[in-house]
């Protein structure tokens, strides 16, 4: 049986910003501000680190590389 | 091949396909800048670190075990290329009267830092906007440990045990500096709201 008066660990705080927490465990946010108002300031920053674009490097970055890197042909190209 | 697996690209790559290596780097040159750009906050260096670790992972890509994701290689690369470049950047610090190296007038004056300059530079407006956001700001004052934890786990998704293979780390210390890393924010973002 699970004990809905204890308070959440960080883990499951995690885990209900996500909507992955067991509802048991879950109900014991509508009883307890502490845990209520912890859990509201943690899923904002979740929301903010999760809504981080992917920046991309200048133009032509894959024909630096390429210039760069050995590429052996497999053996059955080479003539 | 674009629906490919990461594996099966990666062994197209190892047969020498050309074509296999671009789609490598089309998939990670994202992820993988981004992470660096994050880390360094200086557009031209993460570049810069990021090419050199493409250019070491497809140049040993017949080293690569297939047993590990191609994902966590690449990036535990790059990570370790960043950490480096900030270890190497905090010995070399410089004051604002010049490096602590310094022993004469002129190597002060040689090694004093020049506000400003880079502030002016189209380079660092474009830094300015990617990356002046409060929560980038915030993320900046992170101890590097904890950024590349935060980093890995909220913006790329990885799982705790994905971050602590790809960083070498104990899975506990993955937990605790990204607890940590979140408080940290936590705190920061609110002190700019008040």
């Amino acid at each position: 049986m699970t004990d809905t008066s204890m308070h959440l660990t960080t883990d499951e705080i995690e885990l209900w910003a996500q909507g992955l927490l067991p509802a048991a465990r879950a109900m014991h946010l509508a009883d307890c501000s502490l845990c209520r108002v912890e859990a509201d300031r943690e899923r904002k920053v979740m929301l903010e680190l999760v809504q981080l674009p992917h920046f991309a490097p200048n133009a032509g970055f894959a024909d630096r590389v390429m210039a760069q890197v050995k590429v052996t042909a497999p053996a059955d190209w080479k003539t | 091949m674009s629906a490919a697996s990461d594996q099966q690209v990666v062994a197209w790559a190892k047969q020498g396909h050309d074509a296999a290596f671009r789609e490598l780097v089309r998939r990670y040159e994202r992820p993988v800048f981004s992470l660096l750009y994050r880390m360094v906050r200086d557009r031209a260096l993460a570049e810069d670190l990021a090419q050199e670790t493409f250019i070491k992972v497809l140049n040993g890509i017949k080293s690569y075990r297939p047993e590990f994701k191609f994902s966590s290689w690449i990036f535990k690369i790059a990570n370790n290329a960043a950490i480096d470049h900030l270890r190497r950047k905090s010995l070399d610090t410089l004051s604002l009267d010049g490096a602590p190296s310094a022993e004469t007038p002129e190597q002060m004056r040689a090694t004093t830092l020049q506000l400003g300059d880079r502030a002016e530079s189209p380079l660092a407006e474009v830094e300015s906007r990617e990356l002046g956001t409060a929560i980038e700001r915030a993320i900046a004052r992170l101890r590097p440990e904890y950024r590349s934890c935060i980093l890995l786990r909220h913006v790329e998704g990885y799982s705790y045990e994905e971050i602590a293979d790809t960083l070498e780390l104990p899975l506990g210390t993955v937990k605790t500096y990204i607890h940590r890393a979140r408080n940290e924010l936590r705190g920061y973002l609110e002190d700019r709201r008040d």
